[in-house]
């Protein structure tokens, strides 16, 4: 689906709903659900879900073949425990995503909203639709965001079939040497999942904010995947221990708490608040840009 | 759309001033929550400290679950070790970790060190233990043989009757019991009250043990204790050599008085993961300590000084083997030829050459000996470890110094 095909259907919506310039009931669903086709019609994101899908099946792949070598049983994080039990193979493949394939995959959704539209000269266009540009914002951060949630769903889904075919599926070792029923720990897997879908908000309000700064998607993507690493790699530096607990990539590894016999939540909670600090600072720094910005392409 | 048409320059400085404000407020909510803690006045009744040991002898372990943060400042050199293994004990030599404790007060307790994505459990139920962790699926099951597991049954049992064997000349009552021990530490050092505290939320005392010797490392022990309950919350040594900081802290950043739930304090070793038994030799009941009878101490141990400057020493020890669990592996390690001097060493690492095929794997124990050496500097007298509380060092002839003394008097020992 091509930008004129939904600004052409967007407009259709406006000229149809639009008598005046006031919001109108609906036009919000409408304006959602066209950018999520907008978002989910690109064969460049298509291409993009399909690569990080690919990662839990290569990883599944590699630890199958070696599973009976010298080799097997090692490797960081979960990916040793993935041969005794296919559940690992989400956590595993989740944990090799997060550093750099989610982030890039957020540079290039948010890169894309905004700067994306304002380079290819639609932007001004879908700024006609009847629609504050507030909820405009709104609405390309929910489409952002819902395609995060499908990246990681699309990870996670993938690796839980490729786990269980490969490896089965059994009754769950927790970190803290506790068995639990398989239910309860896919349960915990899919609450791994969600913590690290919503670990991700605040870089998505931080690279919704430089789409809105550009008009070149490409330097909205880079800044954003780099602001991922540089807070990666000061969350190593021991002479900054005291700012580790505010970076934006410091909670992420949290996720390991539904793993452990007792979930402290406020660890997770604490990462969450975390998160919303950096949504609540960037999102209104995106709005501030987003709202005042001369929109001339 | 109507925004961007109507030109206003006010109202889009305006609209800049709103993430300046969200800024503010976010910060001043993470920001404000600590600073009110801290401001916030305790106002306990008086207690002197006999009084406030007599408590603490008296009250009853009682049930509780927290997270413990412990932070060392030992002055040691940097080990990467921690980050690249995961949560394991050798992490505390150095930085801060993480802990989760519960106990039921009584006979089971579950201690964890958190990694990022690892965990180390120990698990304790009466008089059995085990160890698990989640980086190498391992458990190590602790046990008494069956003749010690009897006796110990006798004296828990007879504890719970409260009928205990003599420990040291008749059972005391808290009181005479928290005055004799104040009695022994007052010996060495001045003990007093400390400002009242709060940690992790609960009113707390603080114990300050000062040492009288001017020459030891150990500036000062802070013991924070729970007003309600009488359970230490924080323990904090401070070095003589630095005042800004403690050396060692470990306290309660969490904790809530609560019997813990029945699958926490449970353990059995997980499918598939690799099982060690070890059993543990139940120590008979002298009633001799060390400190107090020094005639009856084992053979090539010997004790220098008095109170905090004592320093211990251990002569004809290996340290080079038990460092290297494998000594076959030892051999391998360049520089190791230079510890394993003596003779016995030779004929530990013949003796144990046969039985290292299906040993403990190799690259732990290579990675303690080069910990050894990392932590360790080289001086005339063999390799000495110094750190803000405690200098060991480990002569060439086989000898290690222990004591909490500037590493210069233990060479001046040597």
């Amino acid at each position: 689906m091509s930008h004129a095909d939904v600004l052409a259907d967007g407009s259709a919506d406006a000229a149809e709903l639009r008598p005046s310039s006031t919001p109108v009931r609906g036009a919000w669903g409408r304006l959602v659900r066209s950018e999520l086709r907008l978002v989910f019609g690109r064969r460049r994101n298509q291409a993009l879900l399909a690569g990080l899908a690919a990662v839990p099946l290569l990883l599944g792949l590699v630890l199958f073949v070696t599973r009976d070598s010298a080799l097997a049983g090692q490797g960081p994080g979960f990916v040793g425990r993935v041969t005794g039990n296919g559940l690992f193979l989400v956590v595993a493949a989740l944990i090799m995503c997060l550093p750099f394939l989610l982030p890039l995959t957020i540079g290039i959704a948010t890169g894309e909203a905004i700067a994306g539209e304002a380079s290819s000269g639609t932007l001004r266009y879908l700024l006609a639709v009847p629609v504050s540009r507030t909820r405009l914002l709104a609405v390309k951060a929910v489409a952002t965001m819902t395609f995060v949630a499908a990246a990681v769903l699309a990870i996670g889904l993938v690796a839980l079939a490729v786990g269980a075919a490969f490896f089965g599926l059994t009754d769950v070792t927790l970190l803290s040497g506790t068995t639990i029923p398989l239910a309860d720990g896919v349960l915990r897997v899919a609450g791994v999942a969600a913590y690290v879908t919503l670990s991700l908000t605040g870089l998505v309000a931080v690279g919704l904010f430089f789409s809105t700064l550009t008009e070149v998607p490409v330097g909205a993507m880079a800044a954003t995947v780099i602001v991922a690493i540089v807070s990666a790699v000061l969350d190593t530096l021991p002479q900054l221990a005291a700012i580790h607990p505010a970076l934006l990539t410091h909670h992420w590894l949290d996720f390991a708490e539904f793993l452990r016999v007792e979930v402290d939540w406020g660890v997770l909670s604490s990462g969450m608040a975390v998160q919303a600090a950096w949504v609540a600072i960037f999102g209104s720094l995106a709005w501030s840009r987003f709202v005042t910005a001369d929109v001339s392409s | 759309m109507t925004e961007a048409s109507v030109p206003r320059p006010t109202s889009s400085r305006a609209r800049w001033a709103v993430p300046a404000v969200v800024a503010v407020a976010v910060t001043g909510a993470f920001l404000a929550p600590p600073l009110l803690a801290s401001a916030d006045e305790s106002v306990l009744p008086d207690v002197t400290p006999g009084q406030l040991v007599t408590t603490i002898a008296a009250a009853e372990p009682v049930p509780l679950s927290g997270t413990v943060v412990y932070t060392a400042r030992l002055g040691l050199p940097e080990i990467p070790l921690a980050e690249m293994t995961g949560a394991d004990p050798i992490a505390l030599l150095g930085g801060s970790s993480t802990l989760r404790v519960w106990t039921d007060g009584a006979e089971r307790s579950r201690v964890a060190l958190l990694g990022s994505a690892s965990e180390y459990s120990v698990v304790q139920d009466g008089a059995e233990a085990w160890t698990y962790s989640s980086s190498d699926d391992a458990v190590v099951h602790y046990t008494l043989s069956a003749a010690d597991q009897a006796r110990f049954d006798a004296l828990a049992d007879d504890a719970r009757a409260g009928t205990l064997p003599e420990v040291a000349g008749g059972l005391p009552t808290p009181d005479e019991a928290a005055r004799a021990a104040l009695a022994q530490v007052e010996q060495y050092s001045t003990v007093a009250m400390g400002d009242q505290t709060t940690v992790a939320g609960r009113d707390a005392y603080q114990l300050v043990v000062t040492p009288k010797d001017a020459s030891t490392l150990i500036g000062k022990v802070v013991v924070a204790i729970d007003a309600e309950t009488s359970t230490p919350l924080r323990v904090q040594t401070w070095s003589s050599t630095d005042s800004s900081s403690p050396a060692l802290e470990i306290g309660f950043t969490d904790v809530a008085f609560t019997t813990p739930d029945d699958a926490v304090l449970a353990f059995s070793a997980p499918a598939g993961a690799a099982v060690k038994d070890v059993v543990v030799p139940l120590p008979e009941m002298t009633g001799a300590e060390p400190e107090t009878a020094p005639g009856t101490l084992p053979e090539g141990v010997s004790i220098t000084g008095t109170g905090w400057e004592t320093v211990t020493t251990w002569s004809g020890l290996d340290v080079a083997s038990l460092i290297a669990g494998d000594p076959a592996a030892l051999a391998t390690v360049p520089g190791a030829e230079l510890t394993i001097g003596s003779e016995s060493a030779q004929d530990l690492i013949e003796e144990f050459m046969p039985s290292d095929g299906s040993g403990s794997p190799s690259i732990p124990t290579l990675d303690t000996s080069v910990l050894y050496d990392q932590l360790t500097t080289a001086v005339p007298e063999g390799r000495l470890l110094s750190s803000t509380l405690l200098s060991v060092l480990v002569t060439d002839d086989g000898r290690v110094l222990v004591g909490a003394v500037p590493a210069e008097t233990l060479r001046a020992m040597a």
